[in-house]
C-alpha cells in the first residue's frame, strides 16, 4: 500500500465518514468474488508492480474494491470521479484513509473526489490526479467515459499546435472549462500533456460512451496509446448495463421522487443493454413501458417482448417517466418538456448529460427553477405546469442513488483489474488500437461468480467437446456469438 | 387429478351417494370423466349431458358410457335442439342432485318440470355465468332447491379462472390460428377472474395488452398492473386480437366491428356465447368463409376481415382442450365434496344460493399442497388466539 505523499495529496468532502466507508467496503468485498480471487491469485506474483494507475471512474464504494485490489496487486495509484454527482463520499474518505491509517494520519491513496463539484472542480480534480508526484505522469489510466483519455489527447493535440483555441457559441460549458485548463497547463508547462501521453502505456475503458470516442480516435489516427474495451467484455455489458441498470433505475427513482411506478407509462429512450434493464425493472414494477429506438433491430426486440415502440412526438403528452438511454445527444428537447404532464419526471442514465437538453431548459422563456432536494429540481413552465428533473441531467443512478450493486460491479471490475494487467504486462503484444479481451478472460470472470450464486456448472465430456470442436475448459463460443 | 383421486378412494368406502340419482350437466372432458367417476365410486347413478354443444369429447363420452355405467347424452358439435333433448334426457331420469356449469340444466328443471323440483335435495353450479343466473332465480323468489356456487369456492376461482382460463383460452386461440402472439396487441374484455388470467398469460407470452372494463375497481387494478386501459371502441382500433371474458352480453358489436383492423381475431372466454353480438357481424359481412377449423372469416362491406374463433362459443374448450387437469383437480374435488355436503345435510339447507363451505374450500387447498410435495407452516396456538383477541395493542 503506497502512503500518501504528503497529508494534503487527496481531496475529500469529510474525512470523518471514513469508518463508515471501511465498514461498507468490507460488506462489498463480500459481494465482489471476482475481485477478492484475483487479489488472492496475484498477490504473490504482484503483476501490476510498478504500474502508476490513474482512474477515472465514479467513486464509489464498489471502486473503492477495484482501488484496492490494484494496489493489492502493486500498482499506485490516484483517482477520480468521473462524474460530478456519483461519489459517495465515505468511500472517498475511506479510500483517502486507507485500511490502516485514521482521519487524523490518512494512509491510504490520493483520491480527488466528492459528491456535488462543479465543472470546473471536477477538471480541477482530473488534473490533480493525472499529476504525478516525482514522474511525468501516470502509465497506465482506468478510465469510465474517456474523461481522463480525453485530457490528454486534447492537451497533446494544442501542445503540438502550440496553442489552445478559445470556445466557441457551439462548444459545452464543460468543454469551456476543459480549454481552460488547458490553456493554464500550456502556460506552466507546453510539453506535460505529450509528455504524459508517451509515458502511458494504455488506457482500459469500461463504458459504451467512452469506447465509442476510443474508437474515432483509432480511425482519426490519433489514439497515443493501446485501449482495452472493457464495455465489451461479455461479463461487463450483458451483466453491468442490463442487471446493474435494472436494479438501480428505479432505486434512482424512488429515493429521488418516491413516486408510485404501478400504473404509471414510462417513456424508454433507447432498447440497447442498458434500456433493456431499465424497462424490464419499469414493466416489473407494474409501469407501462414504451420505447423509443431509431435502430430497427433493437425496435423489434422490444416489439416482441410487447413494448409498444413509437416516437417520442407522439408520446410526449402521455408519459408519466421519461427515461434516456441512448449514448446520444438532444433525446429530449426543452420545447418537449414543455408538453409534458404536469410533474411528469425526466432523468437519463447514459454516461453524459447531453441526452436531455438542460441547457435549452435552462434558458427557456419564463422558466423557474425550484430546488426539492439534492440532486431533484422542479421546473416550471410559464403555464404554471412542471417536470421534475433528476441530477440535472446527469447519471441518475449515480446522482440520485449509489449505483449499481456491488455483485454486478464485481464482474466489471474484474475485468478490468485482467485488462490492466494484460496491458501492463504484455505491452508490446498491443498497437494502438481498441481490444476486447480474449473470450477464455471473459468465460474466466463469470467462472468467478458462480459460487456466491449457488451455481453448479456441468462439464462437457471430452466427447461432447470434440463434437463441437471447443476444450473442454473453453472457450466454448465462437468471437461473433451474441449471447 | 391426484386430489379427486383421494377422493374418489375415500367415497369408494364410505359410499356417500349410495341409491342417489345425479344429474350432470358440465362440458364433457377428460376431467369430467374423473369427476363422474368419483360420483359412481360413491355410489350415484350418474346421468350425463352436454353443457355446451361444441366441447364434448367423444372418446371421453364413450368410454364413460361403455365401461362406468354412466347414461350419456353428449356429441361434439350437437345442434341446439340435439343439445337440449339431451338435457332433457338426463332430466328424465329424475336426478336427486344436479351438477351445473351454466345453469342450463337447472333452469330447465325450473321452467319447464316444476312438478320435479320437490325430488331434488340440492345442486351445484361450477361457472361464473350460471352463478348469477341461480342468484337471479332466487331473488325472484323462485328457486326451488339449494345450491351450491362452487365458482365462488377460493379454490376454485383463484386459480381455474384465473390460472385455468387464462392459459386455455390462449391455448384456444394458438390452436385456432396459429399466430405468433409476441408484439400483438391482445385486447382482453373484462378484467375479473379470466381476464386477469388472460392478460397475464397473453403479457407472458409478449403481447401489449389493453384491457377494457365497465368495473372502476377492475379497471384501476388493470392499470396499477401497468395494462394499457382503454373504453372498449379505442381498444378495438388497435386490437389484433379481441377476446371476451365478461359474463355479459353484446360486449363486442356494431361500434366496435366498424373500426376493427383487417385481419383482426375476434374470441370469447366468457361461458355463454352472446358476448360477441354475431348477429350483427353476420348482417355486417358480405361473405363468411371457414378457413380453419374454428376459424370463420367474415369479410365486410370495405374487405376488412374479422376472423371469427369457435362460433364466439367458448374458445379454450371448443378450439382446445378446456382447463388442465391440474386446476379441474380443484375445481371438481370442490364439486364432489360440494355434492357430498349436499347429500348429507338432505333437507337442511334452505333454497338459496350458498358459498362453499369454509372447512372444503380449506380441505381441497391442503390436499392440493399435499399432491404438490409443497410443506407449509402452521400458526401456534399463541398466534390463533392472537387473531382473535383484542387485548393486545401498541
Amino acid at each position: 500500500m503506497t502512503a500518501l505523499s504528503s497529508k494534503t495529496d487527496f481531496k475529500v468532502a469529510d474525512l470523518s465518514l471514513a469508518d463508515f466507508g471501511r465498514k461498507e467496503i468490507r460488506l462489498a468485498e463480500h459481494e465482489m468474488p471476482g475481485l477478492m480471487s484475483i487479489r488472492e491469485e496475484f498477490a504473490a506474483s504482484q503483476p501490476l508492480k510498478g504500474a502508476r494507475i490513474m482512474g477515472s471512474l465514479h467513486m464509489t464504494i464498489q471502486t473503492a474494491v477495484l482501488i484496492e485490489t490494484l494496489t493489492a496487486l502493486g500498482a499506485e495509484v490516484r483517482w477520480v470521479s468521473c462524474n460530478i454527482f456519483s461519489t459517495q463520499d465515505h468511500a472517498a474518505a475511506a479510500v483517502a484513509v486507507g485500511p490502516n491509517g485514521t482521519p487524523e494520519d490518512p494512509q491510504g491513496v490520493p483520491v480527488f473526489a466528492w459528491k456535488g463539484e462543479t465543472l470546473e472542480e471536477y477538471w480541477w480534480c482530473t488534473d490533480q490526479a493525472l499529476a504525478w508526484p516525482g514522474e511525468d505522469g501516470p502509465n497506465m489510466i482506468l478510465d469510465d467515459g474517456g474523461d481522463a483519455t480525453l485530457l490528454v489527447h486534447k492537451g497533446t493535440e494544442f501542445e503540438a499546435a502550440g496553442a489552445v483555441p478559445d470556445p466557441t457559441p457551439e462548444d459545452s460549458e464543460e468543454y469551456g472549462v476543459i480549454l481552460g485548463l488547458l490553456k493554464r497547463t500550456l502556460g506552466e508547462d507546453p510539453q506535460r500533456w505529450t509528455k504524459v501521453g508517451q509515458s502511458i502505456k494504455g488506457v482500459t475503458e469500461e463504458t459504451t460512451t467512452g469506447v465509442h470516442r476510443l474508437y474515432e480516435m483509432t480511425e482519426a489516427g490519433t489514439l497515443l496509446f493501446p485501449a482495452i474495451n472493457v464495455n465489451d467484455s461479455v461479463t461487463k455489458s450483458k451483466f453491468d448495463n442490463l442487471y446493474g441498470c435494472r436494479h438501480s433505475l428505479v432505486d434512482g427513482i424512488n429515493r429521488a421522487t418516491d413516486v408510485m411506478i404501478g400504473g404509471k407509462v414510462a417513456v424508454i429512450c433507447g432498447f440497447g443493454d442498458v434500456g433493456k434493464g431499465c424497462a424490464e425493472s419499469l414493466r416489473g414494477q407494474g409501469a407501462r413501458v414504451i420505447v423509443t429506438e431509431i435502430d430497427p433491430i433493437c425496435a423489434l426486440q422490444a416489439a416482441m417482448q410487447g413494448y409498444q415502440v413509437a416516437t417520442l412526438e407522439d408520446v410526449i403528452g402521455e408519459g408519466d417517466i421519461f427515461i434516456t438511454t441512448t449514448g446520444n445527444k438532444d433525446i429530449i428537447t426543452a420545447d418537449q418538456m414543455a408538453r409534458m404532464k404536469h410533474q411528469a419526471i425526466v432523468g437519463n442514465i447514459g454516461h453524459f448529460d447531453n441526452e436531455i437538453d438542460i441547457a435549452g431548459l435552462t434558458k427557456y422563456a419564463g422558466i423557474e427553477k425550484i430546488n426539492i432536494k439534492p440532486q431533484v429540481d422542479e421546473w416550471k413552465f410559464p403555464d404554471g405546469h412542471t417536470i421534475i428533473m433528476l441530477s440535472e441531467g446527469r447519471l441518475l443512478n449515480l446522482g440520485n442513488a449509489t449505483g449499481h450493486p456491488s455483485f454486478v460491479m464485481s464482474n466489471s471490475f474484474t475485468n478490468q483489474t485482467i485488462a490492466q494487467i494484460e496491458l501492463f504486462t504484455k505491452n508490446d503484444e498491443y498497437e494502438r488500437k481498441v481490444y476486447v479481451l480474449p473470450k477464455h478472460l471473459d468465460e474466466k470472470v463469470a467462472r468467478l461468480h458462480l459460487d456466491a450464486l449457488g451455481v453448479k456448472l456441468t462439464t462437457l465430456s471430452e466427447e461432447q467437446a470434440a463434437y463441437i470442436g471447443v476444450p473442454v475448459n473453453g472457450p466454448y463460443k465462437p468471437d461473433h456469438y451474441r449471447y | 387429478m391426484p386430489v379427486l383421486r383421494s377422493i374418489r378412494e375415500r367415497f369408494a368406502r364410505e359410499r356417500p351417494f349410495e341409491g342417489l340419482r345425479v344429474g350432470v350437466c358440465l362440458h364433457v372432458t377428460a376431467e369430467t370423466g374423473n369427476l363422474a367417476r368419483t360420483l359412481i365410486a360413491g355410489g350415484a347413478q350418474v346421468a350425463l349431458c352436454a353443457a355446451n354443444p361444441l366441447d364434448t369429447q367423444d372418446d371421453v363420452a364413450a368410454a364413460l358410457a361403455a365401461s362406468d355405467g354412466a347414461v350419456v347424452h353428449a356429441i361434439h358439435g350437437e345442434d341446439m335442439a340435439t343439445y337440449y333433448r339431451h338435457i332433457e334426457a338426463v332430466l328424465d331420469t329424475r336426478p336427486q342432485l344436479t351438477m351445473d356449469d351454466g345453469a342450463d340444466l337447472v333452469s330447465t328443471l325450473h321452467a319447464s318440470r316444476a312438478g320435479a323440483l320437490g325430488d331434488v335435495l340440492g345442486g351445484t353450479e361450477e361457472t361464473t355465468s350460471g352463478v348469477v343466473r341461480l342468484r337471479a332465480l332466487e331473488a325472484a323468489g323462485q328457486l326451488g332447491f339449494p345450491i351450491v356456487a362452487v365458482n365462488d369456492a377460493r379454490t376454485k376461482r383463484l386459480f381455474d379462472n384465473r390460472y385455468g382460463t387464462g392459459q386455455s383460452a390462449l391455448d384456444g386461440i394458438l390452436r385456432a390460428t396459429n399466430m405468433l402472439l409476441a408484439g400483438r396487441v391482445v385486447v382482453v374484455f373484462g378484467y375479473g377472474w379470466c381476464g386477469q388470467g388472460i392478460a397475464l398469460r397473453a403479457k407472458g407470452a409478449g403481447a401489449q395488452v389493453v384491457v377494457c372494463e365497465v368495473d372502476p375497481v377492475r379497471a384501476l387494478e388493470a392499470k396499477l398492473e401497468g395494462y394499457e386501459v382503454l373504453p372498449g371502441v379505442a381498444a378495438a382500433a388497435k386490437a389484433d386480437v379481441l377476446i371476451t371474458a365478461t359474463g355479459n352480453r353484446d360486449v363486442v358489436g356494431g361500434e366496435h366491428y366498424a373500426v376493427m383492423r383487417d385481419g383482426a381475431i375476434l374470441c370469447n372466454a366468457g361461458h355463454f356465447d352472446v358476448e360477441c353480438d354475431l348477429a350483427a357481424l353476420r348482417a355486417l359481412s358480405r361473405e363468411r368463409r371457414q378457413v380453419r377449423p374454428h376459424v370463420e372469416q367474415h369479410v365486410l362491406a370495405d374487405g376488412r376481415r374479422v376472423n371469427l374463433l369457435a362460433e364466439g362459443r367458448v374458445v379454450n374448450l371448443a378450439a382446445a382442450e378446456g382447463n388442465p387437469a391440474a386446476v379441474m383437480d380443484m375445481s371438481f374435488a370442490n364439486q364432489a365434496l360440494a355434492a357430498e355436503h349436499l347429500a348429507k345435510s338432505a333437507g337442511t339447507l334452505p333454497p338459496r344460493v350458498h358459498g362453499v363451505p369454509a372447512e372444503i374450500d380449506d380441505e381441497v387447498a391442503r390436499l392440493t399442497l399435499a399432491a404438490l410435495g409443497v410443506e407449509i407452516d402452521a400458526l401456534t396456538d399463541a398466534q390463533k388466539s392472537y387473531l382473535t383477541t383484542w387485548e393486545q395493542g401498541t
